[in-house]
């Protein structure tokens, strides 16, 4: 199996439940045009290519320029050096993001021309600029995750009581343009790379946050955008919905744009890399190549994408939200609910952040779960968009805050690693389909009841969408942190005693240690194997199951595979047996470590190949 | 093949290490540790467009001698190894320490008839995992399995008080054993690892092995293993 077909199947498992459950509600409930539904299925084979050439491209160029921008951050030996490339890393990849200049245009309109958009553009990125120069710091002085969320939603919250309904809204959905398809894959490779430079304890738990701790920058910003200014209403109605005709020329139609924008998304990245290739990396030829490579593939696959989803969703959305709201209200919560559930799955940052999870815990912790838990998180939030919509008297923040609140106060029971996964999830989960295809199921439905303003419930859908996933996954997290482990019983085995082989010729020079513990232990191994006079070592990380035990996760009782690291030293065979048993012999390792030591004889090829 | 205490690896693609887990449990395997990596692919096609790699998982079992033989026969039949890409098994030689063990004895030597094969460990710094798999080839391996760990960590002059942890590509190779020598000397000459940090190679034998394809790798060179 490769990885193009891997890919493509995955895209595809993500694409066909939406596509079918859109296909059951045009045939049964709503009437469609034939214009829009075939518009539909080409968007729908188009965001299948477009998808599967943009996460390719995301892998073959976004993570190695993460690696190498977060190498050069880290290990600067000025703090003003790390504040200035930090701060410009989070500037610039906000700035370009066309998502953030819409929103900044719908809240010019809304604020009467009051608030320009070059200005909640600049502010936004400013805010974002000095959240991830400060979730940098954070992550390389090692200060917990939770607390520093708790200390920044708190701010939020206080600042909360002095903002406007409408502008906590316009607040939480501008950290949710932000976070668009090219800016998250980018700050979640750069929170790896900086966590794997930083090496340590912690590593597997700094893989993640960074994304959370960005999205606060553009609600603090907007929020302190309406105190200063003293802008408390929005007003206005939006403009009049025109659904576009024919199948081809729509289609056509919104490629320049969408190419431009995207184009202008990938700049800033690509051209900071280059200037740092040309003066500081110098990266070979070949590797180069690939992540020229990647860059023109991310930018093609982005490209398709937003084109099928702007031409062949948005309009879908629309006319199922307005029939269906004409229709019954119920009705209206059930499909938002479960168009929720498996509309986010196709959003792009929900699959990195997937594969990442996978590769940061060697699989340890299912991607299948934390997709289902994501799920059943967005789709509650759209589910609880659409009571907005339909009874007035639910305001936003009924929701907003008390999850927020829940999710920081869970935060510190939950498994630390979870806690940067779910403040991730956030800007994960709204993307590009949300702001398109929900947004405009969304107000297709405000436009045809009459209590809800088009406008006035259109914000705020994403930034439900943005909240509702930290709420499940920290939920998750803590659930994560009730395994309990279960005993096996094993039939005694048999050990047979070992053939005994006769020494033919000696040609070993070295054993092959290795020695499996539970993670965090690695470290520890390695230090007591020097002492006993061993020199390197590799780890690695995997999962497996102990001797005789298992671990479930409580309520669903999935078989977990607890987390491991294997060390594996090469030792001369004179001082094996000594480091082997200077290991086991730690009592702390024994005892919470779990270790296991294995020895074999190995012909090691290290400086003498010639007189081999 | 011989009878000894082994740690019996299983390559399989990702996702199905857990299915061979669970089977080998039943066989009476009592535990098994999962590791990610990535195969190779070999087609022009895919060369071209990025994609050398196929996601892997690598399955590790500390076996008796007993259960070894019972592991390879039955997993073999369970998971079709004997089919082309279905994955691989093999058996290295390991035991496993325990305290009270007094005296190391090198009871089993590589050249010992009885194993066929070996394992080619190969540890270089990362990125330079394919260069390492290409060495190989030229040298008639057929394709081989990279794992990404990192070094133990190295305190670093910097701002932050940072352990550089330098990430490391391992390569495990399977070769019948009259060819290792030809595989090794090449990837030590290509990566030039006579200089010192640029990597280490090792040879563990083989004691048993299912799903390998050798011969059909003279024939025509290509697919993944």
């Amino acid at each position: 199996m490769s990885l193009l077909l891997d890919k493509v199947k995955e895209v595809t498992k993500t694409l066909v439940p939406v596509v079918v459950l859109v296909l059951i509600i045009c045939f049964t409930i709503v009437n469609v045009s034939t214009d829009v539904l075939v518009r539909f299925l080409v968007g729908s084979v188009l965001l299948l290519i477009g998808l599967t050439i943009f996460l390719w491209g995301v892998d073959l160029a976004m993570n190695p320029i993460g690696e190498y921008m977060s190498r050069e951050v880290a290990t600067s030996k000025s703090p003003v050096k790390i504040a200035i490339l930090s701060f410009l890393l989070g500037f610039l990849v906000t700035v370009a993001e066309p998502d953030l200049l819409i929103l900044g245009n719908q809240i010019e309109d809304a604020s009467g021309g009051f608030l320009g958009s070059a200005l909640i553009v600049y502010m936004v990125s400013i805010g974002v600029g000095v959240m991830i120069l400060l979730g940098i710091f954070r992550l390389l002085r090692d200060r917990p995750l939770n607390r520093f969320m708790a200390i920044t939603y708190g701010l939020i919250l206080v600042m909360g009581f002095f903002v406007s309904q409408e502008f906590l809204a316009i607040a939480f959905d501008s950290s949710g343009a932000t976070t668009g398809a090219l800016t998250t894959p980018f700050v979640l490779a750069l929170s790896l790379g900086l966590s794997n430079v930083k090496g340590g304890k912690y590593t597997e738990e700094n893989s993640f946050g960074l994304v959370g701790i960005m999205s606060a920058g553009p609600i603090l910003a907007v929020m302190t955008l309406s105190i200063v200014s003293r802008q408390k209403n929005i007003h206005g109605d939006a403009a009049e919905y025109v659904f576009q005709k024919g199948i081809i020329g729509p289609i056509l139609e919104a490629i320049p744009q969408i190419f431009l924008e995207s184009l202008l998304a990938l700049l800033p990245i690509t051209v900071l890399f280059f200037i740092f290739n040309f003066a500081k990396f110098k990266i070979k030829k070949h590797e180069m190549l690939g992540i020229i490579r990647g860059l023109v593939f991310s930018l093609l696959g982005l490209v398709i994408f937003l084109t099928a989803v702007n031409s062949g969703f948005m309009d879908m959305g629309r006319i199922i939200g307005i029939e269906i709201a004409k229709m019954s209200r119920g009705l209206l919560i059930a499909t938002g609910f479960v168009l929720g559930l498996i509309v986010v799955l196709v959003e792009p940052a929900v699959h990195v952040l997937g594969s990442q999870i996978e590769d940061v815990t060697g699989g340890y912790i299912p991607v299948n779960l934390i997709r289902v838990t994501l799920s059943l998180g967005v789709g509650t939030a759209i589910a609880l968009s659409m009571v907005r919509i339909v009874v007035p008297a639910v305001k936003l923040w009924y929701f907003i805050l008390p999850a927020f609140a829940v999710a920081v106060l869970l935060s510190f029971k939950s498994n630390p690693i979870f806690v940067g996964i779910a403040y991730d999830a956030g800007g994960v989960a709204s993307g590009p389909m949300t702001a398109t295809f929900v947004l405009a199921l969304a107000q297709g439905a405000a436009s045809s009841i009459e209590t809800a303003n088009v406008l006035v419930d259109g914000f705020g859908v994403i930034a439900m969408v943005a909240t509702a996933p930290v709420l499940s996954l920290m939920i998750l997290g803590t659930i994560f942190q009730r395994r309990k482990v279960v005993e096996l019983k094993h039939e005694a085995e048999e050990t047979s005693p070992a053939a005994v082989m006769p020494i033919t010729l000696s040609d070993f020079n070295h054993d092959c240690l290795i020695a499996v513990a539970n993670r965090g232990y690695a470290e520890y191994i390695v230090d007591l194997a020097r002492e006993a006079g061993a020199t390197g070592a590799t780890i690695f990380h995997g999962r497996g199951t102990g001797d005789h035990q298992a671990v479930l996760l409580p309520i669903v009782n999935i078989e977990l595979q607890p987390e491991k690291e294997i060390v594996c030293l090469i030792t001369d065979i004179d001082i094996s047996a000594n480091v082997a048993s200077h290991i086991l012999e730690d009592e702390q390792l024994a005892e919470k470590g779990e270790v296991a030591v294995y020895i074999a004889p190995t012909v090691a090829l290290i400086k003498d190949l010639s007189q081999n | 093949m011989i009878d000894i205490d082994t740690i019996f690896f299983t390559i399989v693609d990702r996702g199905k290490a857990n299915a061979v887990l669970h089977k080998a449990r039943e066989l009476g395997a009592t535990g098994g540790t999962i590791l990610l990596g990535e195969g190779t692919v070999q087609s022009k096609l895919m060369d071209f467009l990025g994609i050398t790699e196929t996601r892997k998982e690598i399955l590790l079992i500390p076996a008796s001698a007993g259960l070894d033989a019972v592991l390879h026969e039955q997993l073999s039949e369970a998971f079709k190894l004997s089919k082309k890409n279905k994955g691989i098994a093999f058996s290295v030689p390991f035991k496993r320490w325990s305290v009270d063990e007094s005296v190391q004895e090198h009871n089993i030597s590589i050249d010992d008839e009885r194993f066929t094969h070996c394992c080619i460990f190969t540890i270089v710094d990362k990125g330079k995992g394919m260069d390492c798999i290409n060495a190989a080839r030229a040298a008639g391996a057929r394709g081989g399995t990279i794992i990404h760990g990192h070094g133990a960590g190295v305190p670093a002059d910097s701002y932050f008080p940072l352990a550089i942890e330098p990430q490391k590509d391992t390569i495990l190779i399977v070769s019948k054993k009259d060819k290792a020598f030809a595989i090794k000397s090449r990837i030590y000459a290509d990566l030039e690892l006579d200089k010192p940090g640029n990597g280490i190679i090792f040879t563990l034998p083989v004691s048993r092995a299912s799903g390998l394809f050798e011969n059909k790798a003279e024939e025509r060179k290509g697919g993944s293993s």
